[in-house]
């Protein structure tokens, strides 16, 4: 049983008995782990404040059989988002984040690029230079790629022609994507969006420059929250608990 | 537990290793412990038990358990009606009168805001609170929420909604423990301790 090193975000945490509580975390090296903190509801615990929720730690754990949870035996503190705690939007926002990552991935399935991602957002949330709502777009444009969900822009989803240059276009959820006219007829379920919101989730993508997303304006975010709000539902198969929180 | 008790007194051990911090054999040594006991004793701890799920419900104004229609803290002339401490649980209202260093009045939430657990601003007693504001006579309005995420964050939501009644609201300090020394307290407390730093 060799003790094993990585950098965490805490998920979730729930007591477990008097003094100890089970953590769920996201670690960059291992993908999400659940694991055992023994004492870690103790005030003058070793993990000292590192088990609250949205901390990033840097932990030993004991990895155990399958089966069972594996023994956190180690955990620093190595950032906070002190902006979550001024800013609603920005908390909700993150709360958010915490609910895709620990309901969506699978454990021991580690995305570091992802991981870096959801840190990077969450230093950003609240902050005045960039609209939390669009860099949680940016956010979720990551993890569905990351996760193998990202939609189809360019070419139809069913028939794989090109999508041509339209006032509005149409999005199914179940073929993956937008859907050229043609295909249209007679799919149930479609969402339409107008021509700049599309162009504006092929920003997010970064069909052009890395950080062109930034500058979405906020009726695209609008539009756009509602398609994400759409999509992620219907990938789930039932509405993220956090989304009511996000708003339009 | 106990495999060979069998009818009432199989059932006390269990009842017993329900409660936390008791394990099997501890609800055994209580269950025999309450055989021998005197039938007087016993039965004013089976009254207490009763009562506390009979007569106790949340008083009308605060939320914190009582008997009465009022606690004994709203009920009590002498306490600062101007100022109420927002706290997420009854028992964080006992730790607060333990310190025996305030004065005013309390209002119990019920809880926190968690979403990723389901728990809503609808299952708080955000609506009370902001109705005993409304009503008048209120200056200051203490949150006194757990220092954590869902606790600030329980904290922010109702601070936005109070803002606009015109009321101060501040927040418990945070920081370094009086009689430690600096050397053993932990980066988050020296870190706090340094952003809510005061004047000399």
């Amino acid at each position: 049983m060799a003790a094993e090193k990585a950098t965490a975000l805490v998920l979730r945490t729930t007591d477990y008995s008097e003094s100890s509580r089970i953590a769920t975390l996201w670690t960059r090296e291992l993908g999400k782990v659940r694991v055992l903190a023994k004492g870690g509801r103790r005030l003058r615990s070793t993990f000292e404040s590192a088990l609250d929720l949205l901390t990033v730690a840097s932990i030993v754990l004991l990895r155990k059989s399958s089966g069972s949870l594996d023994l956190l035996v180690e955990a620093r503190v190595v950032e906070r988002f002190p902006r979550l705690t001024r800013d609603l939007k920005a908390l909700y926002a993150a709360y958010y984040v915490a609910e895709l990552l620990g309901d969506w991935t699978q454990e021991n399935d580690p995305h570091p690029k992802l991981f870096d991602e959801a840190l990077d957002a969450l230093r950003t949330f609240g902050s005045p230079e960039v609209p939390t709502a669009a860099r949680l777009l940016r956010f979720e444009t990551v993890l569905l790629r990351e996760l193998g969900y990202a939609p189809q822009t360019e070419r139809c989803a069913v028939c794989r022609q090109t999508i041509p240059q339209a006032s509005e276009q149409a999005f199914s959820a179940a073929a993956g994507g937008f859907v050229c006219p043609k295909c249209r007829n007679g799919r149930r379920g479609l969402v339409t969006v107008s021509r700049s919101a599309w162009q504006a989730l092929r920003l997010l993508e970064g069909a052009e420059a890395e950080d062109a997303w930034k500058r979405i304006e906020p009726a695209e975010q609008k539009e756009l929250r509602g398609l994400f709000n759409h999509y992620i539902s219907y990938l789930l198969g039932r509405r993220p608990r956090t989304m009511l929180y996000l708003g339009e | 537990m106990g495999r060979e008790a069998v009818g009432a007194v199989a059932r006390l051990m269990t009842a017993l290793g329900k409660l936390p911090g008791i394990g099997p054999k501890t609800a055994e040594r209580l269950t025999h412990y309450l055989i021998a006991a005197r039938p007087e004793e016993v039965l004013e701890l089976a009254e207490a038990v009763r009562a506390i799920k009979v007569e106790i419900h949340p008083c009308r104004q605060c939320f914190n358990p009582t008997e009465g229609d009022l606690c004994h803290i709203c009920s009590d002339p002498r306490r600062d009606a101007t100022v109420i401490c927002v706290v997420e649980q009854p028992k964080d209202l006992m730790a607060l009168e333990r310190a025996t260093s305030y004065r005013g009045l309390y209002h119990v939430l019920g809880g926190r805001l968690a979403p990723l657990e389901s728990l809503g601003p609808e299952q708080l007693t955000v609506d009370q609170l902001l109705r005993r504001v409304q009503e008048g006579g209120v200056k200051e309005v203490i949150m006194a929420t757990n220092p954590n995420l869902e606790g600030d964050g329980t904290a922010l939501y109702v601070s936005s909604l109070l803002a606009p009644l015109g009321v101060k609201v501040t927040r418990l300090a945070r920081g370094l423990p009086s009689g430690s020394v600096l050397e053993f307290a932990n980066s988050q407390m020296l870190s706090d301790a340094l952003e809510g730093r005061q004047t000399f």
